[in-house]
């Protein structure tokens, strides 16, 4: 017997001094550093199993009950924390089997719930219920960090009186009831009365999330309601709030839903992702300034230092970000990246009216594309698809080319322009031939889109051929609209299954696709040949090209009114209004919308002034 | 020699292994052997400056964009050295000459993360691999101020799964430490970069690509941004690339190689755009290798693309680098160049490009083994190529390649340059070899030589026949064409330990003993040289030589045997012609009684047996008398008509004690006194004397009687008598039994007689000397006796022979009649022991 108590006293005292190194390396070392942390876990882990497999080593003793039950917690927690679930939850019902053993009841069911039910009934009289209560627990978290919320939803019931009976009666879960003076302080490496309270909020919200996913809005709004009451950290509350936004958004509610976004903001400042759905909400009241506004905010918030994780006590081994790792909640939660934020205020800016502000964004975005320092504002967390992505490097060179011009710079314009070319001009396609697909178009994956490039080389030739025209040097800006043109008629249409190739006319132009862009890249090109031609006096070059521009892309205002004005000087005055009419029915509003800025009419060439073609037509049509 | 690689190794730094690394900064080298310590050495003064010390291992070190600062990867984090404060500490404590020890404190720390496997410092940033159980995780770090202890703050990271590995097979590739260099499109750097690198300092993991070449394989956003790209080779083959400044950090796999990947670089510089690479290489651990080029032929209706070449090379592949024309890389067993560039410089080769485009040239070793890490290369201004090595041993090397261009041609070159080195070599071995074998010649002809001279010098002990080399000859008479000729057959014996080789000769020089006065003391000696060639121990070598044509040689004849030596023959060389070793072997003697032809036994023979009256008195003496039956005077007739010699004759005799031929062995046999006689006559004629031997021999059962007739090599009948004969009564007083034996030579010639008469008593005196040094000197008084009358005999010999050399040559018969009366005076007068 002595033996057997001496032997228990090692092993207590062999726990402690794990838990307490654990404890010391926390305060220590950063706890910034995940790798520092894990290895650290890992050492705790290892040394863990081997106590666990030391004491399991004799039959089980109910003296050693205790003790071993609070290896096993240990144990399991640097299991959870290491995102071993399976493994963990192996761990749990074996150890628990065993402690059953002593208590001679029949083997329970292999069903969780009913096995811990068993469990539960068999040891309430027991010294060691405490122990079985906290592994309970880590139960608890492993099915929720799982995402098996119906299980917890199942055992709701005993996970509420276990709630009750940890965080009841007695102050300190660390200090249950001990009778035996050796297991007086058995140390455990995470408080089960905090991991509990945790696992409730955490629970909450949880199923907050998923219900909003599923549709039910008002029973998420209640069940977070519930959550925010409770007592918890303040990032966790400020995602209640959070949620509480998305459900009211979603019962289209969008001022209740400021309101809630705006308290979880309160709540805690950093708190992007209410800040990011309340810029969608303004988008969505289509209130562009303070769209705008947020989008800044955002913006500087995201380029804020990164604080280190915020201060659970004593560095909780269970984190929420853990414990919250379901798909519904994380498409929630997640923020596009700074850099993204950036090119969308830079976006929403040119495109509305705020043109120089727009540009200083711009430019902001290639000087922080040039630097080192974009990679500290990259989301660390995978980026969900619903987000929108940057677009690529090229793209953003020729939108902010755009803005340029737009904002009246066209030697910068040029500039950015010349730097796609040079960069293009080597990996250029000879001929390309674009398979039509009836759905979406494969996104290749390849380094070298090589259709993506010839459209950028494209565009870039365009754009210059607008600062000439921009400029008034017509003989420049015809060179380079049919260089781009040359690029364009590389490309050959083909339908999927059809030998034969097809012309443009053929093909549905959906919105937003390789073709899409092409035709409108070629519509523009065309057009502006033309009305450079029209400049110079040749209308009958100006007149095949305007032509053409509006064969490759109806909408096209600008060849539109020029075609006109060119057949007008040739004398087809009635061909000419008939033109114009056509071209000032065109909604002006739907054709630009979803296609880039760089493919947007020129408004910087020369105009027609509309009040003098429309005194034209009326003075044509009384005779 | 031209067109190879020379090695010196600069340090030994222990044995390493672990993967070694090596950063070279101008003239220092900073390298890790995967211990705690990072050594820190200066190539100009070839020694090493210092030893730092870090709290773990180090398996890699990296240096900053800039070159300005040393970063190590170590186990609790990455230190961040500033160069130029390393040096002014090493500076600080040059005076001594061993290198400083620095303990780097943990200020140094500017990242703590742990496990990290590679890092890369581009700009202000500093991206760090490290490896999680699922995935591979980059860290993007950032440190705001520029003090060289400034902390690194995290940016963002982003992980790429781990490929799911079925196989156990790439496990073990995981140790392997990523590659991770950066590229960058442009000339000009971005501007973040250029305020702080003034000059262009290459380095090893930051290459400038080919514009083009770089849009192609990192898409036109990295192109428009500038963006430098980090490339990463991963250990399980997949070779990724990520560019810094887009934005989202998007990592993409450029290629899968399918095995560890060991390098990556950017090689092939032309001289149209000195500062761009064209082709990227990459190289797996178990030898594929990857060129990504520009697709150079663009044919119609194509665009630029890029062609990935996939080669094999030896593998593993332990380390690699690249300069501007070729890849190094080298699997431990050897080191390798692989050269990337299609050695065109112009266009006029564009169509040869185009066939050649898709193969790889083949790689050609550079026979530098061991090497396990290499530092970037440098060009010298001849063309010659300088890498750093670390080897398996912990070697710190530096290789020099030969100008570039002609490494493919070396291997042509060495090849026959191998075969001249090894013929060099055999010649050199066989020249030794036969040095060798000349010692070891001239050890033996010197022991040989001392052998003989030390017989020489011991003579009197040592008996002619006991001599280890020695001369024997066998007399024989042949008839050949109605001409009776003498030929002496020499047998050289070697009893000696020692082996005669090629290059001795033996010299026999026959002179005659008695030189005529008339020709002035001149000998007429002939030489006969006979070289021979091995003549081993117990060996003999036999050598017939015609002594003399009837009638033609005097007798005796001495015969000197020598053994000579020449050098010229052992070297080959004219000059030495002259210089010989000669060593006198012994001397033969041939005389009268061996050139006897002796006739074969008769009954005619038999019977004549002259009776010859004794003269002398004394029992003990050995009276020799030689009586002058005829008329004295008559000589002159003898020579002129062989008729007349019937008339004359002479005759001398010699009395021998029959206990000394007793003594002496001579008479081994019977007691019969006949039986004795014969004997004697046996001893005399056959056995051998003075080294040389009758050479047939006679039947002594044929001879009934004890006279021998023979023919003298004149030509003169000659007869040998031996008989026992009674002495005086003298004798009977003193002793009870003075047996004395009697030895008769009668001829007609005196000459014959003489000369018999000589040879008789030589051979007595001989084996007097023989039996003195048996038995006791009791019998010195004989000897003495009987030289004194070998003596005369000579002298009257030789009197003789002058005599008859003047009657020869017809001088006035007066003086030759004094002569000879004088002689006979002489020989009257001579009395015998």
């Amino acid at each position: 017997m002595y033996h057997h108590i001496s032997l228990l006293d090692r092993w207590i005292q062999e726990n402690n001094e794990f838990v307490n190194k654990w404890q010391q390396q926390q305060r220590e070392g950063d706890s910034s550093n995940p790798g520092l942390n894990q290895t650290s876990l890992r050492w705790c882990s290892s040394k863990f199993t081997k106590l666990l497999i030391k004491i399991q080593g004799i039959s089980p003793l109910p003296e050693h009950a205790q003790l071993e039950l609070s290896v096993v917690y240990n144990s399991c927690v640097c299991a959870t924390a290491q995102s071993q679930f399976t493994e963990a939850e192996l761990l749990l019902r074996r150890s628990t089997e065993r402690v059953l053993q002593m208590t001679d009841d029949e083997p329970p069911s292999l069903d969780p719930l009913v096995f811990w039910r068993t469990v539960l009934k068999s040891v309430k009289s027991k010294t060691f219920s405490s122990c079985i209560l906290h592994l309970l627990c880590l139960q608890w978290a492993i099915w929720l960090a799982s995402c098996q919320l119906k299980m917890i939803e199942a055992f709701q019931e005993d996970l509420r009186s276990l709630y009750e009976t940890l965080c009841g009666g007695h102050g300190d879960g660390r200090k249950i009831e001990h009778k035996g003076k050796a297991s007086d302080n058995i140390l455990l490496l995470a408080d089960p009365r905090q991991l509990v309270q945790l696992l409730q909020v955490c629970t909450l919200i949880a199923k907050g999330a998923e219900m909003l996913s599923e549709g039910q809005s008002s029973e998420a709004l209640s069940c977070l309601q519930t959550a925010s009451s409770l007592s918890a950290p303040r990032t966790l509350i400020a995602y209640t709030h959070h949620l509480s936004g998305c459900c009211l958004a979603h019962m289209s509610r969008p001022q209740m839903a400021l309101q809630c976004y705006r308290k979880a903001l309160e709540t805690d400042a950093r708190c992007v992702c209410a800040l990011y759905q309340s810029m969608l909400i303004y988008r969505q009241l289509e209130n562009t300034q303070a769209e705008i506004q947020a989008l800044h905010l955002l913006y500087s918030t995201l380029m804020l230092p990164p604080v280190t994780e915020l201060a659970l006590p004593s560095a909780f081994l269970l984190s929420p970000s853990l414990l919250l790792g379901s798909q519904s909640l994380n498409s929630l939660l997640s923020v596009p990246t700074a850099l993204s934020v950036l090119h969308n205020l830079a976006q929403k800016c040119v495109l509305h009216g705020r043109l120089s502000e727009g540009v200083e964004h711009y430019l902001d975005l290639l000087a922080i594309l040039h630097s080192e320092e974009q990679q500290g504002c990259v989301a660390t967390s995978q980026v969900p698809a619903d987000v929108p992505h940057l677009p690529k490097v090229p793209e953003l060179y020729l939108e902010a080319a755009a803005a340029l011009l737009m904002s009246r710079r066209p030697a910068d314009c040029m500039v950015l322009c010349e730097e796609v070319i040079s960069t293009t001009q080597d990996v250029l396609p000879e001929k390309w031939v674009l398979e039509i697909e009836e759905q979406n178009e494969s996104v290749t994956r390849d380094v070298n889109d090589r259709m993506a490039v010839l459209l950028w080389t494209g565009t870039a030739s365009l754009l210059q051929g607008h600062c000439y025209t921009h400029l008034k040097d017509w003989k420049q800006a015809v060179i380079h609209y049919t260089r781009c043109i040359n690029l364009l008629v590389r490309v050959c249409l083909k339908r999927e299954g059809f030998q034969s190739q097809m012309t443009s006319s053929d093909a549905v132009v959906k919105k937003g696709t390789r073709l899409c862009i092409l035709q409108k890249l070629k519509g523009l090109s065309l057009a502006g040949r033309g009305i450079s031609f029209t400049q110079t006096d040749q209308l009958k070059e100006a007149l095949r090209d305007l032509q053409l521009s509006l064969q490759a892309s109806p909408e096209g205002v600008g060849a539109g009114l020029w075609l006109g004005e060119v057949l007008w000087r040739l004398g087809r005055t009635q061909e000419a209004a008939a033109c114009w009419e056509k071209a000032w029915s065109v909604n002006k509003q739907s054709s630009a919308e979803g296609l880039p800025l760089y493919l947007q009419e020129p408004q910087s060439g020369p105009l027609l002034d509309s009040v003098e073609l429309q005194h034209r037509i009326q003075e044509l049509t009384p005779t | 020699m031209e067109g190879r690689c020379t090695v010196e190794t600069w340090a030994e730094l222990g044995i390493s292994s672990s993967p070694t690394c090596l950063v070279n900064f101008g003239t220092d080298v900073f390298l890790c052997t995967g211990s705690d310590e990072v050594y820190a050495f200066n190539t100009q003064q070839r020694k090493l400056t210092a030893v730092l010390q870090f709290p773990g291992p180090v398996n890699d070190l990296v240096e900053s964009y800039d070159k300005q600062v040393l970063f190590v990867p170590c186990r609790s984090g990455v230190y961040s050295l500033n160069l130029q404060f390393l040096l002014s500490r090493f500076q600080s404590s040059q005076a001594s000459s061993c290198p400083v020890e620095l303990k780097i404190p943990s200020e140094f720390l500017v990242v703590r993360e742990e496990r990290v496997l590679s890092l890369i410092h581009v700009g202000s940033i500093l991206l760090i691999l490290s490896q999680t159980d699922t995935s591979w995780l980059f860290s993007l770090y950032k440190t705001t101020k520029q003090t060289p202890t400034s902390k690194y703050e995290i940016l963002s990271s982003i992980s790429l799964p781990h490929v799911a590995q079925e196989d156990n097979e790439l496990k073990g590739y995981v140790t392997r430490r990523p590659v991770l260099v950066c590229v960058y499109s442009d000339n000009t750097r971005p501007p973040y970069l250029s305020s702080t690198s003034s000059k262009e300092a290459k380095t090893l993991n930051q290459f400038h690509l080919e514009p083009v070449l770089f849009r192609n394989l990192f898409g036109i956003d990295s192109a428009l941004v500038k963006s430098p790209v980090i490339l990463c080779g991963l250990s399980d083959g997949r070779l990724c690339f990520l560019p810094l400044l887009l934005p989202g950090l998007q990592l993409r796999v450029l290629h899968h190689l399918e095995q560890p990947v060991v390098f990556v670089g950017a090689s092939v510089v032309m001289k149209t755009s000195p500062a761009h690479a064209q082709c990227l290489v990459v190289v797996g651990e178990l030898g594929r290798v990857v060129v990504i080029k520009r697709e150079k032929s663009v044919a119609e209706g194509k665009y630029n693309t890029v062609s990935i070449t996939e080669g094999c090379l030896p593998g593993p592949v332990v380390c690699g680098c690249v300069d501007k024309h070729n890849l190094y890389f080298s699997t431990g067993s050897d080191l390798f160049l692989l050269e990337l560039s299609d050695g065109s410089q112009g266009s006029e080769s564009q169509h040869r490009n185009e066939e050649t485009c898709g193969a790889l040239k083949s790689h050609t070793s550079l026979n530098v083994c061991r090497v396990m890490s290499l530092a970037e290369p440098v060009c010298g201004i001849a063309g010659e190529v300088e890498l750093l090595g670390v080897s398996v041993r912990g070697q710190l090397q530096r290789i020099t390649l030969p100008a570039r261009t002609e490494v493919g041609c070396v291997v042509n070159d060495l090849l026959p340059a191998i075969g001249d080195v090894c013929e060099r070599a055999s010649a050199l071995e066989t020249s030794i070899k036969s040095k060798k074998q000349i010692l070891v010649h001239l050890n033996h002809v010197l022991n040989i030589g001392i052998l003989l001279i030390a017989n020489q010098n011991s003579e009197n002990n040592l008996p002619e026949e006991e001599k280890p080399i020695r001369c024997h000859a066998i007399l024989n008479w042949n008839r050949l064409l109605q001409k009776e000729s003498l030929n002496l057959t020499c047998v050289l014996n070697n009893s000696s330990p020692y082996i005669l080789q090629q290059g001795w000769t033996l010299n026999l020089d026959v002179c005659p003993l008695s030189t005529s006065v008339s020709t002035g003391g001149e000998s007429h000696s002939t030489t006969f040289s006979l070289p021979f060639c091995n003549l081993h121990p117990g060996q003999t070598i036999k050598v017939s030589l015609p002594l003399a044509i009837a009638e033609d040689k005097s007798f005796p004849v001495m015969v000197n045997c020598s053994l000579i030596f020449s050098l010229a023959g052992l070297l080959g060389e004219e000059q030495l012609l002259s210089s010989c070793i000669s060593l006198p072997l012994n001397t033969l003697l041939v005389d009268w009684l061996h050139v006897l032809q002796v006739d074969c036994p008769t009954a005619s023979h038999r019977t004549t047996i002259s009776q010859y009256s004794s003269g002398t008195k004394d029992i003990l003496k050995t009276f020799l008398s030689s009586q002058h039956n005829r008329c004295s005077g008559r000589g002159p007739e003898e020579v002129e008509g062989v008729l007349k010699q019937k008339e004359e004759q002479y005759s001398a005799n010699v009395h021998v004690s029959l206990n000394l031929l007793r003594d002496t062995q001579v008479l081994k046999s019977s007691h019969i006194d006949l039986s004795h006689s014969i004997s004697l006559l046996d001893w005399l004629l056959f056995e051998e004397h003075g080294g040389v031997k009758m050479g047939h021999q006679w039947d002594k059962t044929t001879y009934s009687s004890a006279v021998v007739r023979a023919q003298a090599s004149n030509g003169d009948k000659i007869k040998l008598i031996a008989r026992k004969v009674n002495v005086g009564k003298e004798c009977l007083e003193r002793e009870e039994s003075p047996s004395i034996l009697e030895v008769q030579v009668e001829g007609k010639s005196i000459e014959a007689v003489r000369g018999l008469h000589h040879a008789v008593l030589n051979r007595l005196l001989t084996l007097l000397q023989k039996a003195s040094r048996t038995s006791a000197s009791a019998r010195g008084v004989y000897r003495l006796g009987l030289r004194s009358a070998l003596h005369q005999a000579e002298h009257v010999l030789k009197q003789i022979q002058q005599s008859r050399i003047l009657k020869a040559e017809s001088f006035s018969a007066s003086p030759r009649q004094m002569t000879r009366s004088v002689t006979y005076q002489e020989l009257k007068g001579n009395c015998l022991l």
